[in-house]
C-alpha cells in the first residue's frame, strides 16, 4: 500500500462522491457546492499524475473563477426559483438514463481490455508536467491554438456582456 | 466578259456547244442555285406582307428564274470537254461533272457529312426541270392566288420548297440529300394545308407528313445501315492485298469527305469482284460480314436490306405501294402546288434517289425485283383507281402515283435513262394537266366534280387545247408526242431486260406495264372527254366560264409545246457503241455507265439492246395500238354509249365504280388496321400510364405519403432538449458498443 | 502503483454521471454544472495518457479545455441570465419554443 494507491483511492472516491452529490442535490446551491469540491478532489488527483500545472490551473480557474461565476449567477437568480415538483418519469428519461448506464458498461469493459501498458515513467522526471513543460509546448508548437483562445475569451467577454444586459 | 466572246463564234449553235464558261467558275456558284430561291423565301416570308402582293410576285418569279438560269449556265458550262470533276476518291477525274465541297457540315469519330454539291448530266436534268417548271408555276401562281390573302406565304414555302429540291437533286452525299428530303416532305405539308383554317385541308396535310415520315424512317435506316455496310467492307478490305491497295485511295478520300459520298460509293463497289472469279480471300459480294451489327450477313444481304429500306423511303415520298394513300388527300392544296410537288418534282425523288445509287441497286437482283414489281402493281393499281374518281384533281393525282410507277418499274430493271427521261416528260405534261384543271376551276367556280363540267372546249379554248396536247402525251393516242415515246422507253426495256435469279419478273413487269398504258389511256381519255367534250351537265356552277389571262395560259401554251418537243429525245438519232441510241440515253452515259459497267460484271441484269430503227418501230406501233385501243374505248363509252338516255351502267358495273371511287377501300384498311389500333394504344397510354400510373400513383401519391408520415413524424420534434439528449445519448451508447464490439473480435 | 486504467475507470464513472445529470435534472444551471463535470472527465482522460506515454500534448489539450470551458461558461450563463428575464423561470421543462 504505497501512499500513492492511498492517495488515489481517497481523492478518487472523493471525487465520485462529490460527483453523485452534485447530481442528485436537492437545491443548485448544493450542487454548486458539491462540485467546487469535486474540483479539488480532481485537483489532488491531477498531482498523482503529475500534471502538477495543471491541477494548480484547475484550481485556479475552474474552482476559483468558473465555480465562483456560478455561485454568483445562482445567488442572482435564487429568488424565482425553487425547486420543482417531484421528477416526473417520462420515457426520455429511462432512455437517457439506460444509456448512461450502457455507456458506462461498454467503457469499463473496453478500458479494462486496454492493452498491458507499457514503459511508466520510473520517477517523476525534473520537468514533466511542470509549467515550464507546459508553457514550452504552448508558446511553440500550438502557438495558433493558444491565439485563437485567447480571441476566444474575447468574444466570450464581450458575448457575455451583451447577451445579460438588460438594455444595449 | 466571257460571255460576249461567244457572238464571234462562227455560228450561234458552235457558241452553244462550246460556252465560254469556265467550268471551274460555274462549280465554284453552284451554291447559288439553291441560295437564290431560299432567299426568295426569306423575304417573302418576312417582309411580304410589307411589300406588297406585287412586289412578293416579282421577288418569288425571279428567285425561280435566276435560278434556272443559273442551271442553264451549269447545263451549258458540262457540255465542255475541260468540265471534269476531280474527286478525292480516285485518280481519274469524272468526265462531264462539276461539283464543289462547300466545308464539312458536321464529323464525329469516323463519320463525317459535307456540304458538298455536284452536277453531272442527270442533276442538270432534273434542275433544269425543277427550275424550269418550277418557274412556269410560280408566273402561274401569280394569276391564280391572285385573290387570296395569305400570298406571302405561299411565295415563301413555293420557293422554299424549290430551294429544298434544288439541294436534294444538288446534293453529292446521302445526309445532305437527306436534308433536302426531308424539306421537300415540310413544304409538302404547309403546302398542302395551306387553308389551314379548313380542318379537313390541314387533316390532308398532316396525313401526308405522318405517311412521308414512315418512308423517311426506312430512309433513315437505310442511311444507317449503309454506313456500317461501308465501314465493315473497309476493314475487311483492309487484309487482302491487291483490292486493299486499290482501295487506298478511296480510304483516303472517305477520310476527306465522309462514307454516304456518291462518288465514294461508286469506287468502294467498282472493286468489288463478282464471286466466281474472286481469287481467294477478296471481299465480294457472298462474303461474311465478320464483326459488327451486321455481322453474319453477307455483304449482298446486308445490300438488299439497304436498298429495300431506301425503297420504303422512295414508297413514301414518291407515292408507291402501300405508302400511296397521301397523294390523292394533298389535293386539298392550291392546284398550282398540286402540279409543282405532287407531279413534277417532290414525287420523283424517290426515282432520282435510285438513279443516283443506281451503281448500288443493279448489285442486289432481289432488291431490283421488288422495286419493279412494286413500280408495277402500283402502275395498274392507280390506274385502275382512276376509272373511278369524279373529282379532276383526283384523277390526276392517281394519274401521277400510276406514272410513277411506271419510273420504278424501269429503275428496277436498270433501264435508269427510260426512268429519267419519262420524269422529265411527264413534269411536262402532268404540270400542263393540273395547271389546266386549275384553269377550269378557276373559271368554273372552283368546280372540281366532271361529272357536272362539260363542253368547255367552245369557251375556254386554250385551256381545252393544251389539256388535249397533254393528254395526248400522256396516252400515246394517234399522235405520238413526248409521253409515247418515253413510256414505250420503259416498256421496251423492260421487255428487253433479264434480270438474274428472278427470271419472270421482266415478263410480269412487262404485261402489267402495257395494262396500264392501256388504262391510262382510258382514264385521261375519259378526263378530258368529260370535261371539255359534250353538253353543259346541267349542274354546272357557272353557266358561262371565261378563260383564264395569261399569267395562267401562257404557261399552259409553254408546258404543252415542251410535252411535244421533248419527244426529240426519245428518238433513236445517235449512233454510237455500235447501235442506234437515242438523245437522252446518249445524255445521260456518262451517269449510267457504271450501273451498266456493274451490271455486266456481276450479272445481275442484262438488257438485250436494240440494234436498230427495225426494231424500235416494232415496239412503237405495239404501244400505239395499245393507246388507241384504249383512247377508243373511252370515247365510246363516254361519247355515245353512256350519254344516251337509256343505257345505264349495270349493277356490277356500279358496284365497280364505288370499289374504285373509294380507292379499293385501301384508306378504310389502313384506318381499321393502323390507325385504330394506334389510337387505341395511345388512348390506353394516356388514361392508364398517364393519368393513373403517372400522375397519380407517382406524383400525387409521393406528395400524399410524405404529408401522411410527416404528421406522424412530427411529434418527435418536442422541442424538449432533453429528450433530445437522451436520443443523443442512446446514439452514442450503440456506437461505441458496436465498435467495442469490432473491435474485439 | 496505481495503472492508467484505474484513472480511465473514474473519468469514465465521472463522465456518466455528468451525462446522466444533463438528461435527468430539470434546473438549467444544474444541467450547466453537469456539462462542467463531464468536461472535468475528459481533462483526466488526457492527463492519464499523457502520464502514460510520457507526452506533455495531453497537459497542452487539458490547459485548452480548460481555457475553452471558462469561456463557454461565461456566455451560457449570460444566456441563462436573458432566458430567465425573458420567461421567469429555469425549468427545462418549460423551455420549449421548438415544439411542433
Amino acid at each position: 500500500m504505497t501512499a500513492e494507491v492511498l492517495l488515489f483511492w481517497v481523492f478518487g472516491v472523493a471525487t465520485a462522491v462529490g460527483a453523485l452529490l452534485v447530481v442528485g442535490a436537492k437545491s443548485p446551491m448544493s450542487s454548486a457546492i458539491a462540485l467546487v469540491a469535486t474540483f479539488f478532489f480532481l485537483a489532488g488527483i491531477y498531482v498523482l499524475l503529475w500534471a502538477h500545472a495543471i491541477a494548480v490551473l484547475q484550481v485556479l480557474v475552474y474552482a476559483g473563477a468558473i465555480m465562483v461565476l456560478f455561485l454568483f449567477v445562482i445567488m442572482l437568480l435564487s429568488l424565482a426559483e425553487a425547486e420543482i415538483s417531484a421528477p416526473v418519469m417520462k420515457i426520455s428519461r429511462l432512455i437517457g438514463g439506460a444509456s448512461t448506464l450502457g455507456l458506462l458498461a461498454v467503457l469499463a469493459v473496453a478500458i479494462w481490455r486496454l492493452p498491458p501498458q507499457g514503459q511508466l515513467i520510473a520517477g517523476p522526471q525534473s520537468s514533466f508536467g511542470t509549467l515550464r513543460a507546459l508553457g514550452e509546448l504552448v508558446y511553440t508548437t500550438y502557438l495558433l491554438p493558444f491565439e485563437a483562445v485567447s480571441l476566444l475569451l474575447l468574444v466570450a467577454i464581450l458575448g457575455a456582456v451583451v447577451v445579460a444586459k438588460a438594455r444595449i | 466578259m466571257p460571255f460576249f466572246d461567244c457572238l464571234q463564234q462562227a455560228s450561234f449553235f458552235d457558241c452553244l456547244a462550246h460556252p465560254p464558261l469556265d467550268p471551274y467558275a460555274v462549280s465554284q456558284g453552284l451554291w447559288l442555285i439553291i441560295a437564290l430561291p431560299l432567299a426568295g423565301a426569306l423575304l417573302s416570308g418576312l417582309l411580304g406582307r410589307l411589300l406588297g402582293r406585287a412586289n412578293t410576285n416579282l421577288i418569288a418569279c425571279a428567285a425561280v428564274g435566276g435560278s434556272f438560269v443559273i442551271s442553264l449556265l451549269a447545263f451549258l458550262a458540262l457540255n465542255d470537254r475541260s468540265a471534269t470533276l476531280q474527286t478525292p476518291f480516285s485518280d481519274e477525274p469524272l468526265r462531264f461533272a462539276l461539283g464543289h465541297d462547300f466545308g464539312t457540315w458536321f464529323a464525329v469519330g469516323a463519320f463525317r457529312a459535307q456540304f458538298g454539291l455536284a452536277v453531272d448530266h442527270l442533276s442538270a436534268v432534273m434542275a433544269l426541270v425543277v427550275t424550269g417548271v418550277g418557274f412556269l408555276i410560280h408566273v402561274y401562281s401569280t394569276s391564280y392566288m391572285g385573290h387570296d390573302r395569305g400570298y406571302w406565304r405561299y411565295f415563301a414555302y413555293l420557293n422554299l420548297f424549290v430551294a429544298m429540291m434544288l439541294l436534294l437533286v444538288l446534293a453529292d452525299n446521302l445526309p445532305l440529300l437527306f436534308v433536302g428530303w426531308e424539306g421537300v416532305g415540310l413544304c409538302s405539308y404547309l403546302l398542302i394545308g395551306f387553308w389551314y383554317e379548313d380542318a379537313a385541308k390541314a387533316w390532308a396535310g398532316r396525313k401526308a407528313f405522318v405517311v412521308n415520315r414512315i418512308g423517311d424512317f426506312g430512309f433513315l435506316i437505310g442511311m444507317f445501315l449503309l454506313t456500317l455496310w461501308v465501314g465493315a467492307f473497309d476493314a475487311q478490305t483492309r487484309r487482302f492485298a491487291g483490292q486493299g491497295r486499290a482501295l487506298d485511295h478511296w480510304r483516303a478520300g472517305m477520310m476527306e469527305r465522309g462514307p454516304l459520298t456518291f462518288h465514294g460509293l461508286e469506287e468502294a463497289v467498282r472493286r468489288i469482284p463478282p464471286a466466281p472469279a474472286a481469287t481467294a480471300g477478296a471481299v465480294t459480294l457472298q462474303t461474311p460480314i465478320e464483326s459488327g451489327p451486321l455481322q453474319g450477313l453477307t455483304f449482298g444481304q446486308a445490300l438488299t436490306a439497304v436498298l429495300l429500306l431506301f425503297m420504303l423511303g422512295a414508297a413514301g415520298k414518291s407515292a408507291q405501294l402501300p405508302l400511296f394513300v397521301w397523294l390523292p388527300d394533298a389535293m386539298a392544296g392550291p392546284t398550282p402546288v398540286s402540279a409543282l410537288i405532287h407531279a413534277a418534282t417532290m414525287v420523283t425523288a424517290g426515282v432520282y434517289l435510285f438513279s443516283r445509287i443506281g451503281f448500288l441497286l443493279v448489285l442486289s437482283p432481289a432488291a431490283m425485283a421488288t422495286v419493279a414489281l412494286v413500280g408495277a402493281a402500283t402502275a395498274l393499281f392507280a390506274a385502275l383507281i382512276a376509272f373511278g374518281q369524279d373529282d379532276i384533281k383526283k384523277v390526276l393525282a392517281y394519274s401521277t402515283i400510276s406514272q410513277l410507277g411506271f419510273m420504278f418499274m424501269a429503275v428496277g430493271l436498270g433501264v435508269f435513262w427510260a426512268a429519267i427521261f419519262h420524269l422529265a416528260t411527264h413534269a411536262f405534261f402532268k404540270a400542263c394537266l393540273f395547271l389546266g384543271a386549275g384553269s377550269v376551276m378557276h373559271g368554273n367556280a372552283d368546280e372540281t366534280d366532271i361529272k357536272r363540267l362539260g363542253g368547255l372546249r367552245r369557251e375556254m379554248p386554250w385551256t381545252a387545247a393544251t389539256f388535249l396536247v397533254a393528254s395526248i402525251a400522256i396516252s400515246g393516242f394517234v399522235i405520238p408526242l413526248s409521253g409515247f415515246f418515253s413510256k414505250d422507253a420503259i416498256l421496251h426495256g423492260v421487255h428487253a431486260s433479264r434480270l438474274a435469279v428472278f427470271e419472270w419478273v421482266p415478263t410480269a413487269v412487262w404485261v402489267v406495264g402495257l395494262v396500264a398504258a392501256f388504262c391510262t389511256a382510258f382514264y385521261i381519255g375519259r378526263l378530258y372527254l368529260l370535261v371539255f367534250e359534250g353538253k353543259r351537265s346541267p349542274q354546272a356552277r357557272v353557266a358561262h366560264p371565261h378563260e383564264s389571262d395569261w399569267p395562267m395560259t401562257v404557261p399552259l401554251v409553254i408546258l404543252a409545246a415542251l410535252s411535244v418537243f421533248a419527244a426529240v429525245y426519245g428518238l433513236p438519232i445517235i449512233h454510237a457503241m455500235g447501235r442506234d441510241q437515242t438523245l437522252i440515253e446518249n445524255y445521260l452515259l456518262p451517269v449510267s455507265r457504271i450501273p451498266e459497267e456493274l451490271e455486266r460484271i456481276h450479272r445481275t441484269v442484262a438488257i438485250e439492246e436494240a440494234a436498230g430503227w427495225s426494231d424500235w418501230m416494232k415496239t412503237w406501233t405495239e404501244a400505239w395500238f395499245i393507246a388507241l385501243a384504249g383512247g377508243l374505248l373511252a370515247g365510246v363509252l363516254y361519247l355515245w354509249y353512256f350519254p344516251s338516255p337509256h343505257r345505264a351502267p349495270s349493277a356490277l358495273g356500279r358496284a365497280l365504280m364505288r370499289a374504285a371511287r373509294n380507292g379499293f377501300y385501301v384508306d378504310r384498311l389502313y384506318e381499321l388496321a393502323i390507325v385504330r389500333p394506334t389510337k387505341l394504344i395511345s388512348f390506353l397510354l394516356y388514361k392508364v400510364v398517364d393519368t393513373l400510373l403517372i400522375d397519380t400513383i407517382f406524383v400525387r401519391g409521393t406528395a400524399w405519403v410524405t404529408a401522411r408520415v410527416a404528421t406522424v413524424i412530427r411529434y418527435l420534434q418536442t422541442g424538449d432538449a432533453q429528450s433530445y439528449a437522451a436520443v443523443m445519448a442512446l446514439a452514442l451508447f450503440l456506437a461505441a458498443g458496436y465498435a467495442l464490439i469490432q473491435v474485439l473480435k | 502503483m496505481v495503472s492508467t486504467q484505474h484513472y480511465l475507470l473514474l473519468a469514465a464513472f465521472l463522465f456518466c454521471i455528468g451525462m446522466f445529470g444533463v438528461m435527468v435534472r430539470r434546473n438549467a444551471l444544474v444541467v450547466f454544472m453537469c456539462v462542467e463535470l463531464m468536461l472535468n472527465a475528459a481533462n483526466l482522460t488526457f492527463l492519464a495518457f499523457a502520464r502514460q506515454r510520457g507526452d506533455s500534448i495531453g497537459h497542452a489539450s487539458a490547459f485548452f479545455v480548460i481555457a475553452v470551458a471558462a469561456a463557454e461558461a461565461a456566455i451560457g450563463l449570460a444566456i441563462l441570465i436573458a432566458v430567465f428575464r425573458s420567461r421567469g423561470t429555469l425549468n427545462v421543462e418549460e423551455i420549449k419554443t421548438m415544439k411542433h
